[in-house]
């Protein structure tokens, strides 16, 4: 089949969302279903187009209007694409299933729409070849996220939506002045023509450009002096947007940023850029760590170490390494499973306890002892400990630092990693050794899903060379700028 | 006061860096690797005149389809956000008698214009995002002089989705003919007004898709007002 069928991938949530107004008529079922529907289906044009990628090893150009690049807008879906389009995919299915229950407040119509456009956004920030359309689908994904946050409509939410939106919208605009920076000096939208041209940049300009777009993306990715707003949103958002925008709103961002530092890697200020990069990002790892130690509400307190956990990513993202960023790809895969179930898990319980309190964990174990096994699979994976995947791609992590020469950053890390086991581990504790409790009904579909998930963690745990094999060929992606340039097919405009 | 102080100095800090930076970007000066190649080619590429618009809708159509997309999200964010199981009105003076006569009057000819604007998209400045703006200030000045107006909601909130539909559509279509998503069959396959340009009947499908734009835009905007001047009734 032509490749070209992948633009469905934006084609489809695009019109299924702008479809919805039309059959909000048949009540409220029909919509959750019709999300469901529509997810099952964006999974499946996924998984042909990973399935695609990885045969032919070759990347999908798709050539939006069949305008060749630079002069039209290009979708550049490689081998970290296809991996990352379809885990937004399958996340955004089993939350849709989630949403089904979860979901009870009202306007539902509007619900499915703002959750097929952050999908749709989270994939586009993915998939795109061009800078500016990148904005475009950052815009996308976040405006959504703004909305999604306040949909519970609490005051709760409503001031932490104001937060995200207030900083979100500062992040945008930095964002907005480094590509009109980097336009201004190179002519070009293209990615893959900036990174032709790069090496003959202005290197103040590029710096200055490079520097605004990391601030401008650090608001998506959550990296430490512009997070504020993630803890409040996590805690205020409705149960499947949390685990939407853990395991893949966050990825995309700090995706954006690392492939644009890649990018630009033959501009003479860059090193310096990483430099900034890896001490924001250490800084993300110990203040997340050391908020979450202190946190009674277990949904605020995974939101913390989910931040952390992007704080390593962001880490080996800026060593500037072929083995950092393998091990970042890999980490952005296993975290996306371990937070999916763990949101998941936390926010079933939260649902039918009613609230996410500590107290409300006691004796969990014997209560609902399906979603207590995929919290406690969630917490030991991501504490690192061996057979459980999160620890391999620590590992490496950690490896990857240390060739580089950044040992206080190791140490650091290190050092965090102990302050999650602690409070990952009295979690455990509260839900297997205190309280007491006669078991209660569990939903067979959530349940199934979070085995689906535990299961996910312990294969790799065990059997982590297929993942990491993946992991390699997609960090290749980001890191191999060359091959980048090479496979899109610029036409010579200029140059 | 020691607040302002540090404020306005960090302020100025980055606006010193700011400057370091745009002082290296070459201003004035022929830059335009891109933007050459639009200029040369745009009318016989794209059969439009105005070289904006058959940048926005043709060249760099996925970017618009985003921005389309960006809007519908905040008119449906505000919707979801605002919704109430009951909303009326709640305005209490009614317009004067000059206010009421002059929108009745001035409303047909803000509408007329709005369109006017979008349908010339190819042709003149403006296109879908101002005719729409502009056709949504009609149904404001409506709102703000009668304090029972209110816009037919069903009827705007499918137009809202079908417009959208047939955007996509409009780019399905084109996977389908030329292969390509937002491929300009119009133009491309069909020569569509080729010895027309300039004329209202040419341009590929860049007047389509602005009429689309300039429907969706006028409705999502009218649907945002419509929305925030409503409060909610207990029952």
């Amino acid at each position: 089949m032509n490749g070209q069928y992948a633009s469905l991938l934006i084609a489809l949530p695009l019109i299924s969302a702008f479809f919805v107004p039309l059959i909000k008529g048949a009540g409220k079922k029909a919509v959750k279903y019709y999300l469901v529907l529509i997810t099952a289906l964006q999974t499946g044009i996924a998984a042909w187009v990973f399935q695609q990628v990885y045969t032919s090893g070759k990347p999908i150009i798709v050539m939006a209007g069949a305008w060749r690049p630079p002069v039209g807008i290009n979708l550049y879906i490689g081998h970290f694409a296809a991996l990352f389009v379809f885990i937004v995919a399958l996340v955004s299915f089993l939350m849709a299933v989630f949403s089904v229950r979860a979901i009870q407040v009202e306007p539902i119509d509007k619900y499915a729409m703002l959750f097929l456009l952050l999908m749709l956004g989270a994939t586009g920030m993915i998939a795109t070849g061009d800078i500016f359309n990148l904005f475009v689908f950052m815009e996308i994904t976040a405006i959504s996220a703004y909305a999604l946050t306040a949909y519970n409509k609490t005051g709760e939410a409503a001031e932490a939506s104001l937060k995200y939106i207030v900083l979100g919208g500062i992040g945008s605009s930095f964002f907005l002045i480094g590509i009109a920076l980097i336009y201004g000096s190179l002519g070009t939208l293209n990615m893959a023509q900036i990174a032709q041209l790069a090496g003959g940049m202005n290197a103040t300009v590029a710096q200055v450009g490079l520097a605004l777009i990391v601030f401008g993306l650090a608001v998506e990715a959550e990296l430490f002096p512009l997070n504020a707003w993630a803890p409040d949103a996590y805690q205020a958002a409705p149960h499947p947007i949390t685990a939407m925008f853990s395991a893949f709103v966050v990825k995309a961002g700090i995706y954006a940023m690392a492939r644009l530092l890649y990018l630009m890697q033959a501009v003479g200020s860059w090193h310096s850029v990483l430099k900034l990069l890896v001490v924001l990002a250490t800084l993300t790892v110990i203040v997340a760590e050391l908020a979450a130690l202190r946190q009674k509400n277990v949904k605020r307190m995974i939101a913390y170490s989910s931040i952390a956990q992007i704080g390593l990513i962001a880490l080996a993202f800026a060593l500037g390494t072929q083995s950092g960023v393998d091990a970042a790809v890999f980490h952005m895969v296993n975290h996306a499973i371990v937070k999916g179930m763990l949101f998941l898990a936390v926010g079933y319980v939260a649902m039918s306890l009613g609230g996410a309190e500590l107290e409300n964990f006691r004796g969990l174990g014997k209560r609902m002892p399906l979603m207590a096994f995929g919290i406690s699979v969630g917490a030991v994976a991501t504490v690192g400990i061996p057979l459980f995947n999160i620890f391999w791609s620590k590992i490496r992590i950690i490896l990857a630092t240390l060739d580089v020469g950044y040992t206080w950053a190791a140490v650091l890390v290190l050092t965090a990693s102990v302050v999650e086991a602690v409070y990952y581990f009295r979690l455990l504790h509260v839900i297997w050794f205190q309280g007491e409790g006669t078991k209660t009904d569990e939903n067979i579909a959530i349940g199934l899903m979070v085995l689906f998930l535990a299961t996910l963690v312990i294969v790799i745990g065990i059997y982590p060379d297929y993942a990491w094999n993946i992991a390699q060929k997609a960090g290749a992606d980001i890191f191999n700028v060359a091959d980048y340039i090479k496979n899109v097919p610029l036409m010579g405009v200029g140059a | 006061m020691l607040k302002r102080a540090l404020a306005i100095i960090t302020l100025l800090i980055i606006g010193y860096w700011l400057a370091q930076g745009l002082a290296g970007v070459p201003f004035g000066e022929d830059r335009m690797l891109v933007g050459q190649y639009y200029l040369d080619h745009v009318k016989e590429q794209t059969g439009a005149v105005n070289a904006v618009t058959a940048v926005v809708v043709n060249y760099r159509g996925f970017d618009t389809l985003g921005e389309v997309t960006v809007l519908f999200i905040a008119s449906t964010g505000v919707g979801a956000l605002l919704w109430r199981r009951k909303k009326e009105r709640t305005a209490k003076t009614e317009g004067s008698i000059v206010l009421t006569t002059g929108t009745r009057l001035l409303v047909p000819f803000v509408m007329l214009f709005g369109a006017y604007i979008f349908i010339h998209g190819h042709l003149t400045p403006g296109g879908g995002f101002p005719g729409g703006a502009t056709i949504a200030t009609a149904f404001l000045l409506l709102y703000m002089a009668f304090i029972v107006y209110e816009i037919p909601h069903k009827a705007f909130e499918k137009v809202e989705g079908a417009v959208g539909m047939t955007y996509v559509i409009v780019g399905l279509i084109g996977l389908a003919i030329g292969g390509y998503f937002l491929y300009d069959w119009i133009w491309q396959d069909w020569q569509w007004g080729a010895e027309n340009i300039g004329r209202l009947f040419s341009g590929g499908f860049i007047p389509v898709i602005y009429t689309i734009i300039g429907l969706k835009v006028g409705t999502e905007l009218s649907g945002i007002i419509d929305n925030m001047v409503k409060e909610e009734v207990s029952e």
